[in-house]
């Protein structure tokens, strides 16, 4: 019998916890084949055989697919959310088969809202051996490795930008990432994490007490995968910057942080309504960001993402009560790079004048 | 006493819920002004005044909410929330964020909404009941406006489908236009397309018309996967006429989020009926269009003569 | 001996560089074509500006590079500064006007804004979508009306009624502009129309949502465009200042933070007969295929860059 090759698009570093939870649900059945890493030809690949309108997290998880399939990937798996995103799927199956002629079967896992039992089901069919108790703990070591990576990355950006030493973080990051493969119980990883964060403490900082704070807000795919935002935040780091993103796996899947009733009041009197996916969330931290004292915000978003496009005008309405400079970048597969570094050293230029700071 | 005076933009769900809105205003005793046509002025304020990234659909809205604070002299503009639908579809972001992006762009305005959204609990009636209480109406009479305004809606939708059947069984060239209602019904956006055709004798369908409830039922023949309750409409109308018209043009404006998903995947699955693509930005009909949607006339009627003579292909 | 700085403004269609002295005051300058050799134009420059400046007993202490090839230039200048274009405009600007609240700037291929209030930059945005809008926009405009670009302007002033040109992006203006001109719009009111065109389009999209206050100057190639200009003034509603030096304004701006970097090191202008190289290679270590930037000064490497990750090839 024909071996269950799994795949799925990339999302930043995900891929470390899905693998797992994926090789322990498939068991004996199947394997993982990961989506080989992003690169230029990714999105070329994934923007050649996209509609050309769509946004561009389609077009990267269209070149991801196409890439996973060439690997020998026969099992694919896409996400589902509130806006395009769920209607992603299906699109992309009838492309990749009707017009590149691949076969393969499709899942659509709608993420949010807790839909364990569909994975489960979807999962049970491929493994008969899957038992309740088994899954559980996968999605449990899941959960665990999602919360110490972001963890381990939130650390790192608030930080990364005054180091004394270049690269000391993310060499600690890049051995926590190779244990943290490895670990298959809870305990380890929590153990991992634990030893990681301590390194990472012990890591020489020079943070000055009135440092320049940026947070950042937007749509989830480009938030999440620094490819498709040009590596923005590490670039803004640089520039001697905290850098701060509530937006995260933990905090989009698990985190009862994130609900409509909280996100709504810290929105308040901006949004009497959710206005559509992400976009309400976008609005909630901005003002968050403004009352905590940050200097400026960037909101990043593909281009045509409807539901941050209607939080755009909201944001320049707390951006002009709190007189706190926001960048607004969008995202697509053909966006230059120099023109988003430019303009994103003129908004730490513009932060540092403000600041009184010296321009250097 | 005053009546209190209504501002209602001719745009987006204007096109569907007009005669519903029109006939529960008057039933509360309330004067209603509604926004002129599209017209350049009006194009002008809604690009202005919207991100440039915005649909042109709802650039077009925001510009006949701008005309109503101007020159409407309106107690109140009405704005309406709809998000799910009770079958569980749902519609585009952009009708959730409505509300608060016309609160956040236009500020120092008395706003009037509505809130439906099944998903939550709000159902029509619901968001009527508080509407019509909140105008200072009493539960009653609300309760009949409400019941009313549901019917001359009904028998409105039930006139323009019979109109439709008449369409339907005439000669010559039929062509169906998938598109939603604000934008096929806009002056300026659909307007010149339904003008041309019938200049060129086309006999024009329209894919808003049949019963919407059935029409997103039978959206399933051709997609399963769409959610969004004005796709499935417009999807469920496709495959009903499907084998009735000479060919379809879809009319989208720019970037439409569910547009450019339902139209791929609609082109994808109709293959054997002729089909063109418009998309329209806030400079559309100025040039070209006319050319495109002849040109298009002419392949059907080329393909219709060799059908008839016996000459299949062209 | 006076001390002055240097700076270089090297944009991908023209190369301006300025040398001020401590008061910012602009004691030589030049400007003249890119012709995609960035090292090249800013060889020539110098040896420009080495001409004016010639037994006047100046001495060059420190050099700010800007514009699209700062990076490069700066390595090759071993420059005190490398400072993006937004900053060194609104820079540059603010010595010739010091209490300018807006810099409207429509280039060659790209337009921007900047807002400042009391010295300082409070909001900015670039153009990143379309071409419609800049110079080559209206370049290609009046090549289609068979007129040469520097004719526009005055021919825009002769316009009664300016025709209304749809020009959300080039493909739809040059149908539109067809059109009109077959249906027996006046040249001249067409040409107001373009210019006013280009207004519209600016602050349809890098001015979206700016409040646009006075002082304003506008620069930029566009800016030389009185019919632009006028059509500024008309949808504005306030004068627009049009500076002479105003292609300057980037490397002035330059040249200032470069003073101001307090770093000084003696400027040779022999730097014109050094051989400078760069070789673009793409690293195949993956399909990324990154373009990485080699500087040699002779055969030296001074620099390297463009690589994504360690992968890539550092070595020269």
């Amino acid at each position: 019998m024909e071996q269950y090759k799994i795949s799925f698009p990339h999302i930043g570093k995900n891929h470390i916890p899905v693998k797992k939870v994926m090789e322990t649900l498939v068991g004996e059945y199947g394997e993982v084949i990961l989506a080989p890493p992003i690169t230029k030809r990714t999105i070329e690949l994934g923007a050649k055989h996209s509609p050309e309108f769509v946004c561009v997290p389609f077009k990267y998880t269209m070149g991801n697919f196409i890439e996973a399939l060439e690997a020998g990937a026969n099992v694919l798996f896409q996400i589902g959310g509130d806006c395009r995103l769920g209607f992603y799927s299906e699109v992309q199956e009838e492309i990749l088969r009707e017009d590149l002629g691949f076969n393969f079967t499709f899942h659509m896992l709608k993420i949010t809202g807790g839909n364990a039992k569909g994975v489960y089901d979807c999962f049970k069919d491929m493994n008969p051996k899957l038992t309740m108790p088994k899954a559980a703990a996968a999605l449990a070591l899941c959960v665990r490795t999602i919360y110490a990576m972001d963890g381990v990355e939130r650390y790192i950006r608030e930080n990364i930008g005054f180091e004394l030493e270049d690269g000391a973080l993310e060499a600690i990051e890049k051995e926590f990432l190779k244990e943290i493969e490895k670990a298959d119980s809870v305990l380890q990883i929590g153990g991992i994490y634990k030893r990681t964060m301590k390194k990472l403490e012990a890591v020489p900082i020079n943070k000055p007490a009135d440092a320049i704070k940026i947070g950042v807000v937007g749509e989830l795919y480009v938030l999440m995968e620094p490819f498709s935002n040009y590596f923005i935040e590490k670039e803004l780091a640089k520039f001697g910057v905290q850098v701060t993103r509530f937006i995260t796996a933990s905090y989009l899947i698990f985190s009862p942080q994130h609900n409509v009733k909280k996100i709504l009041s810290q929105a308040e009197g901006y949004c009497e309504y959710e206005i559509g996916a992400d976009g309400t969330d976008s609005v909630g931290k901005s003002v968050v960001f403004a009352k905590e004292g940050y200097d400026g915000i960037l909101h990043l978003k593909p281009f045509g993402c409807t539901p941050e496009i209607n939080s755009i005008p909201i944001v320049q309405r707390v951006s002009e009560d709190y007189e706190i400079p926001v960048l607004y970048f969008s995202f697509d597969s053909q966006t230059s790079e120099t023109g988003v570094k430019t303009r994103l050293e003129a908004f730490y230029d513009m932060i540092q004048m403000k600041k009184g700071g010296k321009l250097v | 006493m005053q009546k209190i005076k209504i501002g209602i933009p001719k745009a987006l769900l204007y096109f569907k819920y007009r005669v519903m809105w029109l006939s529960f205003f008057d039933a509360l005793g309330c004067d209603v002004v509604v926004s002129p046509d599209t017209n350049k002025a009006i194009l002008d304020m809604g690009v202005n005044s919207s991100i440039d990234e915005s649909c042109t659909s709802a650039k077009i809205y925001s510009g006949h909410v701008e005309w109503l604070i101007k020159y409407g002299k309106c107690d109140y503009i009405f704005v309406p929330r709809v998000v799910s639908y009770p079958d569980g579809d749902i519609t585009c972001t952009k009708f959730h964020g409505l509300y608060d992006i016309c609160r956040a762009t236009f500020p120092n305005v008395k706003w009037l909404h509505y809130n439906i959204d099944y998903a939550e609990k709000h159902t029509t009636w619901q968001a009527y009941k508080k509407l019509g209480t909140g105008l200072g109406a009493k539960p009653d009479v609300v309760s009949e406006a409400y019941h009313n305004a549901i019917k001359a809606l009904h028998n409105y939708e039930a006139d323009l489908q019979r109109k439709q059947e008449e369409v339907l069984k005439k000669d010559g060239l039929k062509v169906l236009i998938v598109a939603h209602p604000y934008n096929i019904y806009d002056k300026v956006i659909g307007e010149p397309i339904v003008k041309t055709l019938q200049e060129l004798g086309v006999n024009v369908l329209y894919a808003d018309v049949p019963d919407t409830d059935a029409m997103c039922a039978r959206s399933e023949a051709l997609s399963t996967s769409v959610y969004w309750r004005y796709n499935k409409e417009l999807i469920g109308a496709v495959d009903m006429y499907k084998y009735d018209v000479d060919g379809i043009i879809f009319l989208a404006t720019f970037p439409c989020g569910p547009d450019s998903l339902a139209i791929e995947l609609l082109v994808r699955k109709i293959k054997d009926i002729p089909r063109t693509t418009l998309i329209a930005d806030s400079n559309f009909g100025e040039a070209g269009i006319q050319t495109r949607i002849e040109s298009f006339i002419d392949i059907l009627e080329a393909k219709k003569k060799g059908a008839m003579s016996g000459n299949g292909a062209i | 001996m006076i001390k002055a700085y240097f700076g270089v403004d090297i944009g991908s269609i023209s190369t301006k560089g300025v040398i001020v002295n401590e008061n910012n005051e602009i004691i030589a300058n030049e400007y003249l074509w890119t012709e995609g050799d960035p090292i090249g134009a800013v060889k020539r420059v110098l040896e420009g500006l080495q001409k004016q400046i010639e037994g006047k007993n100046v001495q060059v202490v420190a050099v700010g590079t800007t514009g699209s090839a700062r990076k490069l230039i700066g390595v090759v200048l071993n420059a005190q500064i490398v400072k993006n274009e937004i900053t060194a405009h609104a820079i540059g600007t603010m010595s010739r006007v010091p209490d300018v609240r807006t810099i409207l700037e429509i280039g060659g291929q790209d337009s921007k804004i900047i807002l400042l209030n009391s010295g300082i930059v409070t909001d900015y945005a670039m153009n990143t979508i379309c071409a419609a809008g800049t110079g080559s926009f209206l370049m290609s405009q009046a090549k289609r009306l068979g007129l040469a670009i520097e004719e526009l302007g005055e021919l825009a002033l002769k316009a009664q009624s300016p025709t209304r040109i749809a020009a959300r992006c080039t493909v739809f203006a040059e149908s539109d502009l067809v059109h009109k001109a077959q249906i027996g719009h006046k040249k001249e009111d067409i040409v107001a129309g373009i210019c006013t065109a280009v207004v519209n389009n600016y602050l349809n999209n890098v001015g979206k949502g700016k409040r646009i206050q006075a002082p304003i100057v506008f620069q930029g190639g566009v800016s030389k465009n009185v019919g632009v200009v006028k059509a500024f003034e008309k949808i504005l509603g306030h004068d627009v200042y049009v500076d002479e030096y105003g292609h300057l304004m980037g490397c002035l701006g330059a040249a200032i933070l470069a003073k101001n970097s307090g770093k000084e090191q003696v400027f040779d202008f022999a730097i014109q007969d050094v051989a400078f190289i760069t070789k673009g290679r793409e690293c195949e270590k993956c399909s990324n295929n990154c373009e990485i930037i080699y500087v040699y000064r002779n055969d030296e490497v001074l620099d390297v860059w463009g690589n994504r990750c360690e992968r890539g090839l550092a070595e020269a």
